[in-house]
């Protein structure tokens, strides 16, 4: 087994944005990801969906700038969503509390 | 952790770096996984284990040249954790006082961080910090293998 190296696919359909993020999503990798995220997130005329199928952990930090995230929009007005969340993360997120704040378009 | 059922012990001393809080990681899940715990509870513990040693990477050092100790305590049929710096700028005593998750605030009174030591304390089964000013800090943790404390009772 190997480290899984953090890594996001962009997939964008008019004002639809999808991140799908790859890997670990844990302090290393949290400055990265937060100024990949900013321009994205700031822009309230999109429409922005994280894909979360492929991610293999979470850590306080990434659950931090989840947050941060529904915070900007919730004050933009745009909308958010999360989707396909693993199981493990799932967990998570229900420990925390942050899952009341997350909203799926499915 | 004087337990008398720790049999074997490994050590592993890293920079206090982010970069380095995955090579944790994967340590924890071989001995973990030599020791049987199933899927979910290395999950738990990677998180557990990563929280304590982010701590150490964020607040321990002013300067770069800290190191983190992490030592594996491998018993039978649980698993301590040792987490030790020797830092001397971790707010310990306030950290661990944010034991609550978001359950019961709003969006507005969320604030990101703080969460760390709550997950610690959730996903571990005993959570001590020891930090004592100037010397560093000690984050020791235990989690026993769920089907063993079940055919306990």
């Amino acid at each position: 087994m190997s480290t899984n190296h953090f890594a996001v696919v962009t997939h964008q359909d008019g004002q639809q944005i999808t991140i799908q993020l790859q890997g670990d999503l844990d302090l290393a990798a949290s400055g990265e990801f937060r100024s990949f995220m900013e321009p994205l997130v700031t822009d309230s005329t999109n429409q922005l969906t994280l894909d979360l199928s492929k991610l293999t952990y979470i850590d306080s930090t990434g659950i931090g700038i989840l947050i941060s995230i529904v915070k900007v929009r919730k004050a933009a007005e745009a909308p958010f969503f999360v989707e396909h969340i693993p199981s493990q993360v799932q967990k998570l997120f229900d420990m925390t509390g942050i899952s009341k704040f997350l909203t799926s378009s499915q | 952790m004087t337990d008398s059922k720790i049999q074997q012990q490994v050590r592993l001393t890293l920079p206090a770096q982010a970069d380095y809080v995955d090579l944790v990681r994967l340590t924890l899940y071989g001995i973990a996984s030599k020791i049987g715990f199933c899927y979910e509870e290395i999950e738990d513990m990677k998180v557990a284990v990563s929280e304590a040693c982010n701590n150490a990477v964020l607040y321990a050092y002013n300067q770069d040249g800290g190191m983190v100790d992490i030592v594996f305590d491998i018993g039978s049929n649980e698993l301590g954790l040792t987490i030790r710096d020797e830092g001397s700028s971790f707010r310990a005593e306030q950290e661990t006082q944010e034991l609550l998750g978001w359950h019961d605030k709003s969006i507005d009174e969320v604030e990101a961080g703080g969460l760390g030591f709550y997950l610690m304390q959730a996903l571990m089964d005993e959570v001590e910090v020891v930090s004592i000013e100037g010397r560093g800090t000690e984050v020791r943790m235990k989690k026993r293998i769920q089907q063993f404390s079940e055919e306990l009772r």
